[in-house]
């Protein structure tokens, strides 16, 4: 113990021999530590924010369905045995909440658009119950079901673009709330000719902003611009041609109530919400005919265990797990701690050799040290200690520096967001959220600790292997 | 009673184009409480010698027994454990640890020894005041003039309380002066605690305090001459 101690004391005044040498290499491991945990904490971010939304928005927990919808989105193909199935997910303690779904596949129409759109026929209080999707509303674009008149319908803001129910116009108010936002004069007086001009996509009022504003003020304001611009046609109807139960080829028509931005792309463009009993009325569908079920676990059940349960109880019905549904985020949520070990595994690699080096140096500059050391009797293992734990007080204190520089800037980011609207088209379109929120666990600096004394042990072997096979007599003829 | 005995001892560098015989056939015995030089020019072995003394290189063939152990059968682990307990150095250019105090460079080789945390602090405050240094067990070696280095060289190696000390020229770097005091010092303690010393030098002034002296010629004893005491 008290061996140990000294050896750890002459160790630690080793690293300061060289103030210089030594804090660029703390600095160096700071810095590569500081990447390392903030690169990791946006990734967290983004996997977290992923998988929130694949649960909470697109997929939830566990979905039920008959197995013959999910080959063929026809009508007809509701789930069997549904009365067995809610009140055995009635009586389940597993259960959180569940949410019964209508879903038909139809065209949307409007004056100046059309696509292909699924229909989902909700029942407002239990969707809220499983769904976030209320809280992706999009600012002054209407709401989620409130105040709504017959036969509402919540689009998202790609299909109000696609449909042509969203719009870009410049007004007074837009130009005002600029103004209020730090816009100078001479900007916001090139934008009095786009007054009331209206703008049916994106891409057109970019084209103008760019024939009338200088490429500085585009960067500065372009986004800005656009966003006071955007104005929805609420209340507008969408027609949608479906087939009902029958078989008959039906037109209904839906007013906008609201307008969502989930941050998929994907699932934004494809999905309409609708109140089930409209939806089911003008399909001929029974009470009790509802082709999905979602549902929520309460915290710490086994999903895959609840699954099988399902699956053991109703084996004619589909259930399938958030991560089979979004396998994105599944294998993201199975491999993240993976991917962080190894962004920081390839950091710490990197550092490794200039701390080797660094080390080398010192057992260089310390050769004649070492031979006395080992000429009046300190062997070979309390050498080799003195030197791994020289490289380890290092790599250490660079780490722990950068570990703590890392963890205030995850702090700081996690709390304002850092938002990445420049490319947000190419992000949303993959799923994956353009404002993001870093996030880092505490087990992720156990690991990255864990990492860090390896690195250093590693670091340590190739010059403690120099000093142990220096012979006394030779290191003590030595210069150095 | 013998503390070394050096029974027909040869050194041979043969990994150079030359074959050079640094040590040949060597007889000594060094008696408890010596304190003695060796002597001769450069290259004559002195140094060669004194490293197998101290089991720092092992001889091409002969024998060295340190109160009747044979060092030159040792195994490397065992010549380290062997050095650590038996014999304390006291080398040309100092060789403290330059970031640690007089006091811990002392006392660094009790900790090594095992010895108990308060036996060390007490003889490490005792051995500093010994060679003069008592003042001074808080400075470090930047702090101390080249005197003062030798002199707490000296202290660590008489702290593992060795069977000798090897001094391999301990003068060369030092002045007029502090060679004086530090050869007092050393004789002191020859005298007082019956320490053996063990030194090659070129330096007169050694040379006149050495109650015996041993000259090498290539190699070889030419002369061994116990001095009278002044």
């Amino acid at each position: 113990m008290v061996k140990s101690k000294m050896i750890r004391s002459i160790a630690w005044k080793n690293v300061w021999r060289n103030p210089k040498r030594s804090l660029i290499v703390i600095a160096a491991v700071m810095l590569g530590t500081t990447a390392g945990v903030f690169t990791s904490g946006l990734m967290k971010g983004w996997v977290d924010q992923r998988i929130r939304a694949a649960i909470y928005t697109e997929v939830s927990h566990l979905r039920l369905n008959n197995p013959d919808f999910l080959n063929n989105e026809e009508i007809g193909n509701t789930i069997p045995e549904i009365g067995r199935l809610t009140d055995y997910l009635d009586k389940s303690p597993a259960v959180k909440a569940y949410s019964r779904h209508v879903k038909i596949m139809a065209m949307a129409s409007t004056s100046r658009g059309n696509t292909a759109l699924m229909l989902n026929g909700i029942d407002l209080k239990k969707e809220k119950q499983v769904s976030d999707l209320y809280k992706d509303m999009v600012d002054g674009a209407g709401s989620y079901f409130e105040d709504y008149g017959s036969f509402p319908i919540v689009i998202s803001d790609k299909t109000a673009e696609t449909l042509r129910v969203k719009s870009y116009v410049l007004n007074s108010d837009a130009l005002d709330t600029l103004k209020k936002a730090g816009m100078p004069e001479n900007t916001s007086s090139k934008l009095l000719s786009l007054d009331n001009l209206r703008f049916n996509n994106k891409t057109q009022i970019e084209k103008r902003l760019k024939k009338i504003l200088t490429a500085k003020e585009i960067s500065k304001y372009g986004a800005e611009i656009v966003k006071v611009s955007e104005h929805y046609r609420l209340r507008s109807k969408i027609v949608f041609t479906f087939t009902d139960k029958n078989g008959e080829l039906l037109n209904q028509s839906f007013r906008v109530c609201g307008v969502f931005k989930s941050g998929n792309t994907m699932f934004d463009q494809i999905n309409a919400f609708v109140l089930q009993k409209d939806l089911s009325g003008v399909a001929g569908l029974g009470a009790d005919e509802f082709h999905e079920i979602t549902l929520l676990l309460n915290d710490g059940v086994d999903i895959e265990g609840f699954q099988k349960d399902i699956r053991r109880a109703f084996p004619h019905i589909s259930a399938l797990t958030w991560k089979e549904l979004a396998p994105d985020a599944g294998m993201m949520a199975e491999y993240m701690a993976f991917y962080y070990l190894i962004i920081m595994g390839f950091i710490l690699f990197a550092l490794a050799f200039g701390i080797v080096n660094t080390m080398q140096m010192a057992i260089l500059e310390r050769t004649k040290e070492l031979g006395m050391l080992m000429a009046i009797g300190m062997n070979r293992k309390r050498v080799f200690n003195m030197i791994m734990l020289e490289t380890i007080f290092l790599t250490m204190v660079g780490a722990v520096a950068g570990m703590l520089l890392g963890w205030l800037v995850v702090l700081i980011t996690g709390h304002t967001g850092i938002n990445f609207s420049s490319v947000a088209e190419g992000f949303e379109s993959m799923g994956w959220a353009a404002k993001v929120y870093p996030d880092i666990t505490a087990s992720f600096f156990f690991g990255v600790t864990l990492m860090v004394v390896l690195t250093g042990i590693l670091s340590s072997l190739f010059p403690a292997r120099r000093a142990l096979n220096m012979n006394p007599v030779d290191a003590l003829r030595s210069d150095n | 009673m013998n503390v070394i005995e050096i029974k027909d001892l040869v050194k041979i560098y043969d990994n150079t184009a030359v074959q050079v015989t640094a040590v040949d056939h060597v007889d000594l015995t060094i008696e408890k409480g010596e304190f003695t030089a060796i002597v001769g020019p450069s290259g004559s072995g002195k140094t060669t010698l004194l490293n197998m003394i101290g089991g720092l290189d092992q001889p091409t063939s002969g024998h060295i027994e340190v109160e009747g152990v044979d060092i030159t059968r040792m195994k490397s682990r065992q010549l380290i454990d062997f050095r650590l307990n038996n014999i304390g150095f006291v080398f040309q250019s100092y060789n403290l640890i330059p970031v640690l105090t007089a006091g811990e460079n002392v006392s660094f080789i009790l900790e090594m020894q095992g010895v108990l945390q308060e036996e060390i602090e007490k003889r490490t405050r005792e051995i500093l005041v010994q060679v003069g240094l008592g003042d001074r067990i808080d400075s470090r070696p930047s702090q101390l003039s080249g005197g003062q280095q030798q002199r707490v060289a000296v202290a660590r190696a008489m702290a593992s309380k060795p069977k000798f000390i090897i001094a391999d020229e301990p003068t060369a770097n030092l002045d007029s002066k502090a060679t004086a005091k530090l050869l007092d010092m050393m004789e002191e303690l020859n005298r007082k605690e019956n320490i053996t010393f063990l030194f090659s030098t070129h330096d007169q002034r050694v040379m006149n305090k050495a109650h015996r002296i041993i000259v090498l010629e290539d190699g070889c004893v030419v002369k061994d001459e116990k001095m009278t005491q002044q």
